[in-house]
Order: C-alpha cells, then structure tokens, then sequence
C-alpha cells in the first residue's frame, strides 16, 4: 500500500466518459423517485381500503419488496420478467420499474403510516362538520400527514440516489457502470473507486444535509 | 306533526356484549337547553355521538325535523352540517390559525366563497370573544380558546342544534368558566342545545331540563330544581352527592 504509486491522470482523462454515466444516475434517481411516489400511494390507498383483497394484495406487495434484496428485484425483473411476459425491457427501463416498485413499497409504508399517524378525533372534527371521508382525507388528514412524511422520503431519496449504482450490475449505463468499464480500460480500478466514491459523496452529502434541516424543521410545531 | 327539532325514540346501542344504551327516548323542542347527567359509562357520550350517528346506534330512531337520521339511505354529511358538535378532547385543526378553523366547514362543506367564509368566521368568533386571535395558531391558544374556537367552528355551520360532550372535562379548572359562560350564552340566544357535563351550578342555571342516564337508561328527568332540589332516585341522589363532594374538593 505504501508502495503504491496513484495515478489520478486515469479519472481525469476519462471523466467525460464517468460524467456520462453520472447523467443516467441523475436521471434515474428522479425517476425512480415519481413511480415510488405514485405508486406507492395507491398501493397505500388500497392497504387502507379496507377491502379485504385489495388491501391483502397491497400488503403481499409491500412485504414482498421489503424482504428481498434489492439486487435480486434488479436481476429478477432484468431476466425473468421477460421471460414469463415475453416483453423484453432495456437495462435501463428493467432499472428503473425494479427500483421504481422497490421505493414503491416503502413509501407505501411511509404513506400509510402517516395517514394512520393522525389522531382520530381530526377525522371526527371533520365529519362532526358535514365532510364527506374524501373531503376531511383531502382537507384534514392528509395535509397533517404530509409533514410527516416529509422526512422519511427524503431520507428514501438519498438512499435510492446510491442505491441506483446496482443497476451497474445488469448493464444501465450509470456511474458505477462507467467507473467498472473506466477501470478495465485504465487498468486503475484504485483510483477510478476512489473518485466514484467522492462524487457519490459530494452529491449525497449535501442532500443528506438537506434532509437534516427539513427534519428539524418540521419537528417543531408537530 | 310534532315541532320538536329533535326526537329519539328507543336509541339502544351495544358494543358487542356490552349494552350502553337500553332503550333512550328524548324530544327536544326548539330553544331547549338539556343537560344529560350520568356517571361515567352510564352512556351519555354514546347517546350524543348516536345523535349524528358519529356512532352507530344498534336500534332505534332518530329524527332531525322530518329527515330520519337513522335511515340505511340518510345522507350524514348533509345530517352533520344542522347539528354542531363539540368534543371534550381539543380536536381543533393544527395545520391552521383559528380563522382558518371556522372557515374551513363553510368554505368545504357549504361551497363558501373565501371573503364570505372569512367574514362569518370573524363573527363567530366574536361571538366566542376571541376577535383578537383570529390568526392564532392552535398550539398558542390555551385549552378554553381552543374550546372556544371549536365552538364558533361549529356555530359557523349555522346547526339547529348543538352537542357538547363534556366540552370542559379536558380544560384545567381556571379556564373552565370562559368556556361556560360562551355556552350560555349561546342558550340565552335560543339555541337548542343537548349538554353532557359534570358542571352543576352550568345545568342548574342553564337548563330546561336535565336527564339523568344511568346504566343506558334514564332513570329520571325533569327541570333542575327537581332534579338537583328533590331527586326521587336514589340513584341520582348518590350521583348529586358525589359530584358535591368533587366541586367542594377542587
């Protein structure tokens, strides 16, 4: 190690090629991000329905993609997807429907709980007043939930911002995935890592950071 | 046709095993104050949320003028607006100022325009005297303004009733009188008013008629100086006796 001699020319010479890949990470983090959130809530919708097999599907979905490993959903749906639709999907569209429903399933949860989280003498206020159940979800609880939601989503943000270097692994052309080929190319894998490990951090820090002051503000007056 | 506002006829309502209201009648005519006494668990709440089916009533009618309120057809949302509720738990809406809380069922339910709603929320809350915190946030008013508040929310409906559950039970004993005073008030006005309290000299003043439940019955009824001056059960004299030793303790 302390013979090693670093060659950093390596990234610099390729960072054309790294920023590519950086762009697709951009946007598929965001992507990502919009299905989660749409699906996501009506999946929540449904678990709360109150209809048992809505609700029982709604809950079958959102075990299912919390307790297998992100990767294999990644791989999963990348091969054997097709196979049993007989659609072939590109890496990248493969990527983002695997960790589209894998956010899904947390903000479902996310959703849910803050729904659930208000009191149920809002929803009494509300109805004690003449508003339909939609009206007091829309004008009473859901706005009270939001803010509590708020925080564990962007939390989900930045952990699904890193998480998107997985779809490396079945071919979208993401950071991670140009670092690997960088590497080959470059014969530097140390310093090509080492570099795709500080942009990863200098993107994410700031958003973690973000993350911290909508926390805090929010706690104070909830 | 009889011109009571409000008639109940044989309410009964069980949770499971548990029967908390045997068989309640009550006709409540336009302008009357009831005060309905009862020791905890003797079904008192439960009557009330029966009234705008906030609960479900196991059995039994309840009409509203001529809309039956207990009908598989009856429309709530529309019930609900003509009977104003206040709860003994502070359920006003956090994500809003105290205007904002009048307003809301006005400008929601009633299709409101914002100036309009704006205008007779300030009204009401004149009438509770809290004018000046209008544009208070709910968490910087103390437990009697919130009464208060939740109070004017509900007089903003324009109800032909009102129900209050236990509206002072939560509020520390100093700001048990301002809430008292508003409620009435509004009686002095005329409104027709269904009260649950343990506030004695509020039901000997201010009520028309006062029923004593006990076990989801009614074992008595009458005006307050029977009731408090000569109770025949005894029942509510053990009940009267208690709440006397309770105010005299505090």
């Amino acid at each position: 190690m302390t013979h090693y001699t670093w060659h950093f020319e390596a990234v610099w010479e390729n960072l054309p090629l790294l920023l590519q890949g950086l762009w697709d990470t951009c946007l598929l983090a965001p992507l990502a991000m919009a299905v989660g959130l749409v699906v996501g809530l009506g999946v929540a919708l449904l678990r709360l329905s109150g209809v048992w097999g809505l609700s029982a599907i709604a809950t079958g979905f959102t075990e299912l993609f919390r307790t297998t490993p992100l990767l294999v959903q990644v791989i999963w749906v990348y091969t054997v997807l097709p196979l049993l639709t007989g659609i072939a999907l590109s890496p990248f569209v493969s990527g983002l429907v695997a960790l589209g429903l894998n956010v899904a399933a947390f903000m479902a949860e996310i959703y849910r709980t803050g729904i659930t989280s208000i009191d149920y003498s809002q929803k009494q206020g509300a109805l004690a007043l003449g508003m339909t159940r939609a009206q007091a979800m829309r004008r009473i609880i859901l706005p009270q939930a939001v803010r509590r939601m708020i925080p564990p989503m962007t939390a989900m943000w930045v952990a699904l911002f890193k998480d998107t270097s997985i779809l490396a692994t079945i071919g979208v052309v993401e950071l991670m995935y140009q670092a690997r080929v960088v590497a080959s190319d470059t014969f530097r894998p140390l310093e090509v890592f080492t570099a795709v490990g500080i942009i990863y951090f200098l993107l994410t820090y700031p958003q973690a950071l973000l993350v911290n002051w909508i926390y805090d503000r929010l706690r104070v007056h909830s | 046709m009889s011109t009571a506002v409000l008639r109940v006829k044989d309410l009964q309502k069980s949770f499971g095993a548990l029967e908390v209201l045997r068989g309640v009648s009550l006709e409540v005519q336009r302008g009357e104050v009831i005060v309905l006494l009862g020791a905890s668990g003797s079904g008192k709440s439960s009557f009330l949320r029966c009234l705008n089916r906030l609960e479900e009533p196991s059995s039994g009618s309840i009409y509203l003028g001529d809309v039956e309120v207990t009908a598989v057809s009856a429309n709530l949302a529309q019930i609900r607006r003509r009977m104003g509720m206040v709860f003994q738990h502070l359920n006003l809406f956090p994500h809003m100022t105290a205007v904002q809380n009048v307003m809301e069922g006005p400008r929601t339910v009633l299709g409101l325009r914002r100036t309009m709603a704006h205008s007779l929320a300030l009204r009401m809350l004149a009438k509770v005297h809290l004018t000046d915190k209008a544009e208070a946030r709910t968490w910087q008013l103390s437990g009697g303004q919130q009464q208060r508040v939740a109070i004017a929310r509900a007089l903003a409906m324009e109800p032909e009733v009102m129900l209050f559950d236990e509206v002072t039970s939560a509020l520390d004993p100093e700001l048990v009188g301002e809430v008292l005073t508003v409620m009435k008030q509004l009686a002095d006005d005329g409104m027709t008013m269904i009260v649950v309290t343990h506030e004695m000299a509020f039901a000997r003043r201010v009520a028309d008629r006062v029923l004593m439940l006990d076990q989801g019955v009614v074992i008595e009824e009458g005006p307050p100086e029977q009731i408090f001056g000569a109770p025949t059960h005894e029942r509510t004299r053990r009940f009267l006796r208690r709440l006397a030793w309770e105010e005299q303790a505090t």
